[in-house]
């Protein structure tokens, strides 16, 4: 990475003026797709979001996906080797394994936040959380909410050094916040690629979130069963709004917010309704905020009402 | 955290964006970074498109994607213990807690319990080395318990069956698929 501007494009000959200009428009083409996937962001962002990234592996592993250490206990003849784990020719899951990947995950990812050594420490906790996430996963479910946060773990380190209190924009943290907001919104547009693959066109008038419902309802959502048009409907709304999804990329700055915070209260509503919740994806939606400017919006606030009681 | 803060600017966060440098990316760097978003592209389309769930994490995102029937039954998973000195058969939590496995994780391994039904004496071991001061199991069996539904809305009719069982005594045995 260097701190220097590119060099100015060499002056076309006049005899190749119209060759010249014909390719104008296709180079134009290009350094508008060049800077969408490299815009110039601050660093300030990505230290905030290595925070928030890093922080949420510990509250993870320790406590709200934890599956995956209870597998520890579990008679390797449930293990279910997945591709992954037969080209690496990982072994089933043991109490020592277990606890070693839960701590490993802890200790990385607390020493992630320090912002020191970004790159060792950031791509150490990945394959540790990765690592940990397969032996949740190689015992015959599978759950699809996390894969775009692995992505988010390998990618985050490639920006190196970035400081809470740095001023500099940078374009590796552009791309890195790029490529999570991608992965964030795949997430929902493949999910309905998948419905159509797998359910088929008729997957919305099935009787799919009826069924969650009945096998994981609460109090918030089961009196819905009693108006089945209402789930009916949803579903319509759900694939219509999945495959939509990638549209928040044409939209502004302020109208991503919006999409996102409708995003949120989706999947609050789904919390209430059947407890589920893609913990890391919500995280990974953080991305489209400009989390420096919440900040210092909070600490201003804040100083501004200590003073006032001082 | 606070420490890298700190360094730069006396713990004091500084406003972004305005006089600050900007560090752009070389050719070279440019270039492998589109590399990698290519080929991340083409393994997650494939894996939607073509791929199983054991190709996790390029798996699809096929989380409550099946087509339920609006008519029919939707089941669930119910395991069922006896413990000593009692013929009695009771629902037991299906956590992780408790048996190692999630419901999900049960439901999915439901050939393999099919195929060679002793594998819930394995789970009667694991519950004995997850809680050791409860009562050791000395049965198990797998359960399907449905709803039935009649377009999407349940008719409060329920049924059960027994897939299969492990005692202690007389083994594995398959009651029904």
């Amino acid at each position: 990475m260097t701190t220097s501007t590119p060099e100015p494009a060499p002056v076309a000959g006049a005899a190749r003026a119209p060759a010249g200009a014909a390719r104008a428009p296709a180079r134009a083409g290009l350094r508008r797709l060049a800077g969408w996937w490299f815009p110039e962001i601050p660093l300030a962002r990505i230290a905030l979001l290595r925070l928030a990234v890093f922080g949420f592996v510990v509250v993870d592993v320790l406590w709200l996906r934890t599956a995956g250490w209870y597998h520890g206990y579990a008679d390797p003849t449930w293990y279910e080797p997945l591709v992954v784990g037969e080209l690496l020719r990982l072994p089933p899951a043991s109490v020592r394994l277990v606890d070693a990947l839960r701590w490993g995950c802890v200790g990385l990812a607390l020493a992630a936040m320090s912002g020191r050594f970004p790159r060792v420490l950031g791509w150490g906790t990945a394959i540790c959380w990765g690592w940990y996430q397969y032996v949740a996963f190689s015992y015959g479910k599978v759950d699809h909410d996390r894969a775009d946060f692995l992505v988010a773990l390998f990618v985050l380190p490639t920006v190196g050094m970035a400081y809470l209190s740095d001023a500099r924009r940078s374009q590796a943290a552009g791309f890195a916040l790029r490529c999570v907001q991608l992965m964030a919104i795949a997430t929902y547009f493949m999910a309905g690629v998948a419905k159509i693959r797998f359910g088929g066109w008729e997957w919305v008038n099935s009787a799919t979130l009826a069924r969650a419902v009945i096998r994981r309802g609460t109090w918030v959502s089961e009196w819905m069963l009693d108006f089945p048009f209402l789930l009916h409907a949803a579903q319509w709304g759900l694939l219509a709004a999945e495959l939509a999804s990638p549209l928040i990329f044409l939209l502004s700055a302020r109208w991503q917010r919006r999409v996102v915070g409708l995003w949120f209260a989706f999947h609050a509503a789904t919390y209430a309704s059947i407890t589920i919740a893609f913990w890391p994806h919500l995280v990974m939606m953080l991305s489209f905020l400009p989390l420096e400017s919440y900040r210092d919006t909070v600490l201003r606030r804040w100083r501004a009402r200590r003073a006032a009681l001082e | 955290m606070a420490a890298a803060a700190s360094s730069r600017s006396g713990g004091e966060p500084e406003a972004v964006g305005h006089e600050g440098s900007v560090l752009v990316l070389g050719r070279r760097a440019r270039a492998w970074r589109l590399a990698l978003a290519a080929c991340l592209t083409v393994g997650y389309l494939a894996g939607t498109l073509v791929g199983n769930d054991h190709w996790w994490p390029l798996a699809p995102w096929r989380m409550y994607s099946t087509s339920t029937a609006p008519t029919g039954a939707v089941s669930v998973p119910v395991l069922q213990v006896q413990v000593p000195g009692d013929a009695m058969w009771r629902d037991t939590a299906l956590t992780p807690a408790s048996i190692g496995l999630t419901r999900a994780e049960l439901e999915g391994r439901q050939d393999l319990v099919l195929r060679d039904p002793s594998l819930l004496g394995s789970i009667a071991m694991t519950h004995a080395r997850l809680r050791p001061d409860d009562e050791p199991w000395t049965g198990v069996r797998l359960v399907r318990r449905s709803t039935v539904i009649e377009d999407r809305s349940p008719t409060g009719e329920t049924r059960e069956r027994v897939l299969a069982e492990w005692t202690v005594l007389g083994g594995g045995q398959v009651m029904g698929p």
